[in-house]
This record gives structure tokens, C-alpha cells and sequence, in this order.
């Protein structure tokens, strides 16, 4: 199986390292945001320092990678469905998750380097981390890339239409990126709206982020994190297995 | 026998607005044997249920009733087996058109559990076969369709499978292109290898294949060897354009050497075991009746004239 799933991945990787250039535009979203909104900030945190409003902005920045990156993972699958090439792999003898792990693993990673990126930029305009927190965010980034890519091909091979899946992600993307606090914390707003945030996944990511950032590892927002996404991670990937299998019908 | 199946139906049920769903009847039950190391057609229009029945039989999707032994396999309880047994290509091709072909080789015959050095061997060995070797590292998009189509077959052939399933492997290919794969398929049946495959075009199934079954409105209306098939409606077909179609059959029916008349919008197809000596007398017949000819043709029957004999209708129109 792990077998199985490498080789998919490998094979992912080969194209990627054909065409590097493309996942360094999905990074340049939240490094321009970084650049130009952080400072812009300075007034939301208690002194107002750099570091600080880095510290609550960088997080959200990061997920906004996994929100407009990973949820799109799936439209190459998209022509996958029309052009045979699922249909080769359905009727082969690779284990099917592995057909959709393989390529998850690597939108994980992907995620992962482009995090890394990302949080290299903060550093150097200031941003202070714990070796730690940093590595602790990596693996919520890996985790968050997890569902993001498994949500990505269920809807790509439950709907099979470019249109409509990208119409689907823009339409999700955007409330999912207010609510979930991304540029501001919640806890700036309303109460309802801090109702309604405990709702989004997306919200305990950034939140679980803001406090490794802060040092504060032992907040309780970082396993709620970990605990929603890997559970949504694990059936958006069994739904997308079984559309996989569905395929035909 | 390679393949045994009995009784298939699929039947889907698609979507139609609100709610709504219509049942669709693909495939109504059909039965095959297709022999160890021959070429099998099924011919047929487009929508006969063709790519559906191949689709059950390489277990991408399951049947509605019936079963199907694939390679001594159940295609629904032993699915993983029979994927083992097997190679399918589709219609679609299932080339990866980012992707070069060797990449596309090497990790179909990895996830077929091939080592490295294995695959590497084999994917030499197909990519020489097909005359690819030189195009192997060009992304598939760069490629044209005949090359494409070359690596379709090439992907399917990888783990060298006992069976073969070619879903209209030459559908869209020029006439070159066309005629080097069906070389090619017969080198594969030369080597042991059995193949199924599907077309619409009447000549591909004559000139391929060792039997073949005709298949129309998810049934199978005949089957046997292109020769024996023919053979049953007449040697020769004799087509007459004519006014006073329907006096004129009635006069050729009652000649002891015409096997078959069937008329059709002003034309009359008489089927005749000797087109050159049944001739003379058919046309003397028509001069008798002062039946005059616009226009006469004498040609060797084809596939055609028995689909033509099963659905009453010409494969050319059924589409």
C-alpha cells in the first residue's frame, strides 16, 4: 500500500519538478498580503509591534495557500475523468486510494514547502517562532493541506465539470475566509459572529496557528485543530474513493 | 475460453431534471465466448452497448444481472484477479497528456508489481515495438493522435496480459495509422494473445477478426466468423435502382436462385449465392416485366448486408 501509494506520488512529483514555477505563484498571494495588509495592522494587537501582528497574521495568510491552492487540486482530475486515464487506473492492479493518496501526498507537501516559504518571508520581516511551533505548524499545514486536496478531487469527481467545481471553491473560499477570521481575529467582532466561526474548521486552524505563533503550545484550540481537520480529512477521502469508484455510473 | 459471459444487462439510471429519472436499458442481456489467442469483434452502430459491455467485462463497472468469467475469473467476485489477467484501452486512450509516455509506462508496470530494472525492460520493449522509443520523453500532448493511440495500446499491453480489450481502437486514426494497428493487433494475436474489441466500422471487423458477434440495441443479433456470417445471406448482393421497385421484388422472388430480396427508399438488394451467373437471368426477368434500370451494381456481400439481414436496417444509417 505505502508501496502503492509512493509510486503515485513520485510520479506527481516528476511533473511538478517539470513545471516548479507554478505552485511559487500560489505563494505569492500571501506573501503580497504579508508585504502590504500586515502593516496595516498595527493598530488590532495589544503594542502594535511588528512582531506581533505578525505573529496573528501569518497564520491566516498560510491557510489562505491551502484555501485557494489545495482546493483547486483537483481540477486536473477533472480531465482525468474524461480523457481515460481513471478509467485505465480503476481497472489495473494499483489499490485504488492509493490512486487519490498518491496525489494527495502530494498537496501535502506541497502546501508544506510553500508554508515553509511563506513563513521564511514573516522571519525576515521579523516574525519570531520557536523551533517547536514552527515545526507543529508544519504539520497543521500538512494536516489542513490533507482535507483541502481530499475535499478538492471528492468534488472534482462528484460534479466532473470545470465550471461548476470552480464556481463551487470561489463560492465556499470566500465565507470560509471571513468567518473563519482569516485576516482579523474573530475575537475582534460581534458575538454572533464568534458563534458562527466555531462552526468553520478553518477558524480553529488559524486560531491553533496564532498560538503556536504566540508560544502558546498548550492552548486548546491547537488538538480541536488537529482532531476536526483530520477527522473531515478522512471522510472527505472516503468520499472521494468512493466517487472514484463510481466513476463510470 | 478466455471470456464466458451469460445473461449481462446493465442498465443506468440516468438523471432527467427534478427528481426525474429515466431508466436506461445499455445492455439487455448478452452472451459471449471468445476463444484462447483470437481476435473477437463486436460490431456494431454507436450506442449499441458496446463500450458498456467491455466496461463489465473489465470490471470497471459491475453488471446488472448476468455474470462473466474473464480469464477463468468472476468479473464481479474476483475483480482484483481478473485486473491481473488483463489489459483494457479504452476508448478515451488514457494517456496522461502532461506527462511523457516512459513515465506512464514505468509506473503502470510498478503498480502491476514490477521492480524498477522489470519495468524499465518492459517499457523498452513496448516502446520499440510501437516504433515510440524516439517520442517516449515528449509530453503525450506533443504527440499526435496515431502516436497517442500507439502509447494507449502500449499502457494497456504492460504487465503482457493473456486477454486484451481494445474499446474502437482505431476510431479517429487515418487510414495509414489504421491500417499499421491492425498489424499490430494481429502481432499481438501471433504472440498468444487474446483481443475483444469493438468497432463500428464494418471493413475493421471483416479484415481483423476470426469471429466477431454484431451487436444492436444491447442485444447480440448474430454471431460467427466474418466468412459464415456472409455466407448466410448470400455470396453476392446484386443492388438495382429502379421505379417499380416493389413489382420487381415480387418478380425476383420467385426465382429460384435469388435467396433474398429486400427493398429499401427505391432500392433493391437481391441476394444471390453466384452474382455472375445469376445475372444474365435477373435482368432478363426485369426486361420481361419492362422494368427499367436507372442503375445495377454486383458486389461480394458484406457485414453490412447481415446486419442489414438481422435489424433491418444498413449499419451505415443505424449510427
Amino acid at each position: 500500500m505505502i508501496r502503492q501509494i509512493s509510486l503515485f506520488l513520485v510520479y506527481e512529483l516528476r511533473f511538478l519538478f517539470r513545471n516548479p514555477v507554478w505552485p511559487l505563484f500560489g505563494i505569492m498571494q500571501p506573501v503580497l498580503y504579508l508585504v502590504f495588509f500586515a502593516p496595516l495592522l498595527g493598530k488590532t494587537t495589544s503594542s502594535g509591534s511588528m512582531p506581533e501582528v505578525l505573529a496573528m497574521f501569518t497564520p491566516g495568510s498560510m491557510m489562505m495557500i491551502a484555501l485557494f491552492g489545495s482546493l483547486f487540486a483537483g481540477f486536473g482530475m477533472i480531465n482525468e475523468t474524461r480523457n481515460g486515464v481513471l478509467e485505465r487506473l480503476a481497472v489495473s492492479p494499483a489499490w485504488p486510494p492509493a490512486i487519490i493518496l498518491g496525489r494527495v501526498a502530494k498537496d501535502m507537501l506541497v502546501l508544506v514547502l510553500q508554508a515553509i516559504l511563506v513563513m521564511g518571508v514573516a522571519i525576515l520581516m521579523g516574525l519570531r517562532i520557536g523551533v517547536p511551533g514552527f515545526l507543529i505548524m508544519l504539520l497543521l499545514m500538512a494536516v489542513t493541506g490533507l482535507f483541502a486536496a481530499s475535499l478538492s478531487y471528492g468534488l472534482a469527481l462528484a460534479i466532473k465539470d470545470e465550471n461548476g467545481v470552480s464556481q463551487l471553491v470561489q463560492f465556499f473560499a470566500m465565507p470560509l475566509t471571513l468567518i473563519a477570521g482569516l485576516f482579523l481575529p474573530v475575537s475582534l467582532g460581534p458575538d454572533w459572529l464568534q458563534t458562527l466561526a466555531k462552526f468553520n474548521p478553518l477558524y480553529y486552524g488559524v486560531e491553533a496557528g496564532r498560538s503556536l505563533f504566540r508560544g502558546d503550545l498548550g492552548d486548546s484550540t491547537i488538538p480541536i485543530a488537529f482532531a476536526l481537520l483530520i477527522g473531515l480529512a478522512m471522510l472527505t477521502l472516503v468520499w472521494s474513493m468512493r466517487s472514484l469508484r463510481r466513476l463510470a455510473a | 475460453m478466455i471470456i464466458e459471459a451469460h445473461g449481462l444487462r446493465k442498465t443506468f439510471h440516468a438523471k432527467r431534471g427534478r427528481g426525474k429519472t429515466e431508466e436506461v436499458e445499455a445492455v439487455r442481456g448478452i452472451d459471449l465466448e471468445v476463444r484462447e489467442g483470437e481476435i473477437f469483434a463486436a460490431l456494431g452502430p454507436n450506442g449499441a452497448g458496446k463500450t458498456t459491455t467491455v466496461r463489465m467485462l473489465a470490471t470497471f463497472i459491475a453488471p446488472t444481472a448476468g455474470t462473466a468469467r474473464v480469464a477463468g475469473f468472476d468479473v464481479v467476485k474476483e475483480a482484483a484477479k481478473v485486473r491481473e489477467s488483463i489489459g483494457y484501452v479504452s476508448q478515451a486512450g488514457g494517456v496522461d497528456e502532461n506527462n511523457p509516455g516512459i513515465d506512464q509506462l514505468m509506473l503502470a508496470g510498478r503498480i502491476a508489481g514490477l521492480s524498477k530494472k522489470a519495468a524499465q525492460a518492459r517499457a523498452d520493449e513496448l516502446l520499440a515495438a510501437f516504433s515510440l522509443t524516439e517520442i517516449a520523453r515528449r509530453p503525450a500532448r506533443t504527440l499526435s493522435g496515431g502516436q497517442k493511440r500507439r502509447f494507449a495500446i502500449a499502457l494497456g499491453l504492460v504487465t503482457a496480459p493473456p486477454l486484451v480489450f481494445l474499446d474502437e481502437p482505431t476510431t479517429g486514426l487515418d487510414p495509414q495509422n489504421r491500417a499499421n494497428l491492425w498489424d499490430e493487433v494481429r502481432a499481438l494475436r501471433d504472440r498468444g494473445t487474446s483481443v475483444l474489441l469493438t468497432t463500428h466500422y464494418l471493413d475493421e471487423a471483416d479484415a481483423l477478426c476470426d469471429r466477431l458477434v454484431i451487436i444492436d440495441n444491447g442485444t447480440v443479433v448474430a454471431e460467427g466468423t466474418p466468412a459464415s456470417l456472409k455466407k448466410e445471406v448470400a455470396g453476392d448482393v446484386v443492388t438495382l435502382k429502379l421505379k417499380g421497385v416493389d413489382e420487381a421484388a415480387e418478380a425476383l422472388r420467385a426465382q429460384s436462385y435469388v435467396k433474398e430480396v429486400r427493398t429499401e427508399d427505391g432500392l433493391l438488394r437481391a441476394y444471390l449465392d453466384d452474382g455472375e451467373h445469376g445475372l444474365p437471368h435477373l435482368l432478363r426477368v426485369l426486361e420481361e416485366r419492362s422494368l427499367s434500370l436507372e442503375s445495377i451494381s454486383l458486389d461480394r456481400a458484406t457485414l453490412d448486408d447481415v446486419f442489414l439481414r438481422h435489424t433491418g436496417r444498413s449499419l451505415r444509417d443505424a449510427a
